[in-house]
């Protein structure tokens, strides 16, 4: 087996081991159940004079609320992948697990590369497994469908991939803690300054704007965040509320902009690569 | 473990050359100098005591030998490879002083992962795993996970991890730091194992009673650089003394005998100081001639631990040892 499948194997088989499989595994269909039962709900909302909700603003909040709930998804995945990535190497360097390892014949960037694909593959499941079941849950309490359910899944998908690919490369200099607090920290910047960016788009303020713009660059995060959004927006949301609504998405990220956010993260894993083989230990 | 039919061909060219050798091998972190100017060779097959007091320099040139960290300084070979060569590293097992395995793995698990990254055949791991579960005493505990391990079991554990594949080059750091007196002959008795099959073992430890009783040649670096290098025999040599044992002569202290100087030890025996080693047979003549019975004659010896400390707290280079502080040996 070449080095980096045995340590990405190595890497999920800890997962595994240390139960956080096991916990993800069980959290999960419980709170899709919760979730479902608040959809199931929607459909019996009436006004303060009793009257109930017509259809069109029945699937109003049904799409509002599933884009809030995926919202409260990307945050998980950009926590989970942080929480997984900090120790990553970090952890092994301290503890000198790598110190039995890397006197082995194997490249450093063979343990980076290895790492990545161990905490990256199972991460991009889950989100697909968590956010389909989600969806069909969803779908089967309301029949309500997303235009782009597994667009949406992969944007979020690829957001988790940036965060971890960051935290990764924190990993290789900074103690655990301090990892995960500088990718949490940047996380919650990006969405702020995403939000300031529409906020300036829509009102003419060209300085908000481009610092957003600048920002999304910078840190693709919330630049793919808000392609999750736009893949959930149904024609409802877009006419009800997209001019004055500065968490919704005008539109899906362009491809140019995709392919920098690939490009960006090939960049940040190979900075990773040089970072730890530069490392003494 | 050993399975010469399935181990890569050695080139004779290789086999003359050293197991390691480094040359003005040198590391500095920020403003310390950790290493300066090592320079030394270790012989195939040998049994090599690295020593020296702590923050010397030990584990810096074990780091430097293994490629875990870059010289600042000098060059280094270890198995006729450039410091940190991948095809090297294969033929090399290490057990480090900090030794941690995956506690979530079992101690079989352990080894297949070594196995993988050693690159050894897949058809060979059931034998290695179970030659080496066999070898560390840990045969019956294979399937048990490391964090139910003590921390005695954990370095035999790491020392099998070392011996998997059979490797040319053992490096053991501080090999037993955390075992009993039991473990501690064991792991005696695989290093001279080692030795049997022609390996080399570069050994690293403060205990020095272990260390004199296994290894070939010593040498003891401090503040970064080498102190001596020598064979054993000659480090621990006292080329200053003959002891003597005999009968037939009586004397309560010291007891001239021709030009020398006797004073009784235990059991019969006598010290004479202040002689070379090629005047015993006049000391021994002279004894005859008083009437004495010679039994036994032999050169005065330090333990390692004295030498160690006289080297240490006097400055002195080792008496008698082929110390060549700026030349390969």
């Amino acid at each position: 087996m070449p080095p980096v499948l045995t340590i990405a194997r190595l890497t999920i088989f800890e997962a595994i081991r240390r139960r956080v499989v096991l916990t993800v595994f069980i959290l999960t269909p419980i709170v899709v159940g919760l979730t479902g039962w608040g959809f199931s709900k929607l459909t019996h909302l009436s006004h303060n004079d009793g009257a109930p909700l017509s259809r069109p603003e029945v699937r109003l909040n049904e799409a509002v609320l599933l884009i809030l709930i995926a919202f409260m998804f990307s945050v998980v995945m950009a926590i989970g992948a942080s929480f997984l990535a900090a120790p990553a190497l970090a952890n092994d360097i301290e503890s000198g697990l790598l110190l039995a390892m890397l006197p082995r014949p194997i490249r450093r960037a063979e343990v980076v590369l290895g790492k990545w694909l161990g905490l990256a593959a199972p991460l991009v499941i889950y989100a697909f497994i968590a956010g389909g079941l989600e969806l069909e849950v969803v779908y089967a309490v309301t029949g309500y469908l997303p235009p782009g359910p597994a667009e949406a899944i992969a944007y979020i998908a690829a957001q988790s991939l940036v965060l971890l690919t960051v935290t990764l490369f924190a990993s290789t200099r900074l103690a655990p803690m301090a990892s995960g607090i500088i990718v949490v920290v940047l996380f919650g910047a990006g969405w702020i300054i995403g939000i300031a960016q529409t906020v300036g788009s829509t009102f003419n303020n060209h300085t908000l704007a481009n610092a957003g713009t600048a920002f999304s660059l910078v840190f693709p995060s919330d630049g793919l965040w808000r392609g999750a959004v736009a893949a959930l927006e149904p024609a409802v949301v877009l006419a009800e509320g997209v001019q004055y609504d500065p968490l919704a998405a005008t539109g899906s990220p362009t491809t140019a902009y995709l392919v920098w956010a690939a490009l960006w993260g090939a960049g940040m894993l190979a900075w990773a690569i040089y970072s730890f083989s530069r490392r003494e230990l | 473990m050993i399975d010469p039919e399935n181990r890569a061909p050695i080139l004779l060219e290789e086999t003359s050359t050293p197991a390691i050798r480094t040359l003005d091998l040198a590391k500095r972190y920020g403003k310390i100098t950790a290493l300066r100017g090592l320079t030394m060779s270790v012989p195939r097959g040998e049994i090599f005591g690295f020593l020296g007091p702590n923050g010397a320099g030990k584990t810096t040139a074990v780091k430097l030998l293994l490629g875990l960290a870059r010289p600042s300084g000098g060059e280094g070979w270890v198995l006729s490879a450039p410091l940190g060569d991948l095809e090297a590293r294969r033929r090399v097992g290490y057990l480090p002083e900090l030794f941690r395995y995956q506690e979530w793995l079992t101690a079989r698990e352990v080894l297949a992962l070594h196995c993988s990254l050693a690159r050894l055949p897949r058809r060979r791991w059931a034998d290695e795993i179970a030659g080496a579960l066999r070898l560390v005493g840990l045969d019956r505990r294979g399937d048990s996970r490391v964090s139910t391990f003590s921390k005695g079991m954990q370095q035999r554990l790491g020392l099998g991890v070392a011996l998997l594949g059979s490797p040319d080059l053992v490096v053991l750091d501080e090999p037993t730091s955390a075992l009993d007196p039991v473990g501690r002959v064991e792991v005696r008795d695989i290093i001279h194992e080692l030795k049997r099959r022609g390996a080399t073992v570069f050994l690293n430890s403060h205990l020095l009673s272990e260390v004199e009783q296994v290894v070939d040649r010593v040498a003891v670096i401090d503040h970064g650089h080498v102190l001596a290098l020598s064979g054993i025999a000659d480090f621990t040599a006292d080329t200053q003394t003959v002891r003597v044992r005999l009968t037939g002569v009586t004397a309560s202290g010291s007891m001239p005998v021709g030009r020398f100087s006797l004073t009784p030890q235990a059991d019969g025996w006598w010290m004479a100081r202040g002689i070379m080693r090629d005047q015993a047979p006049d000391l021994v003549a002279a004894l005859v001639g008083l009437g004495a019975r010679v039994y036994a004659v032999e050169p005065g010896h330090h333990t390692l631990e004295e030498r160690f400390l006289q080297l240490l707290k006097g400055g002195e280079h080792a008496s008698g040892a082929d110390y060549r502080p700026t030349d390969h040996i």
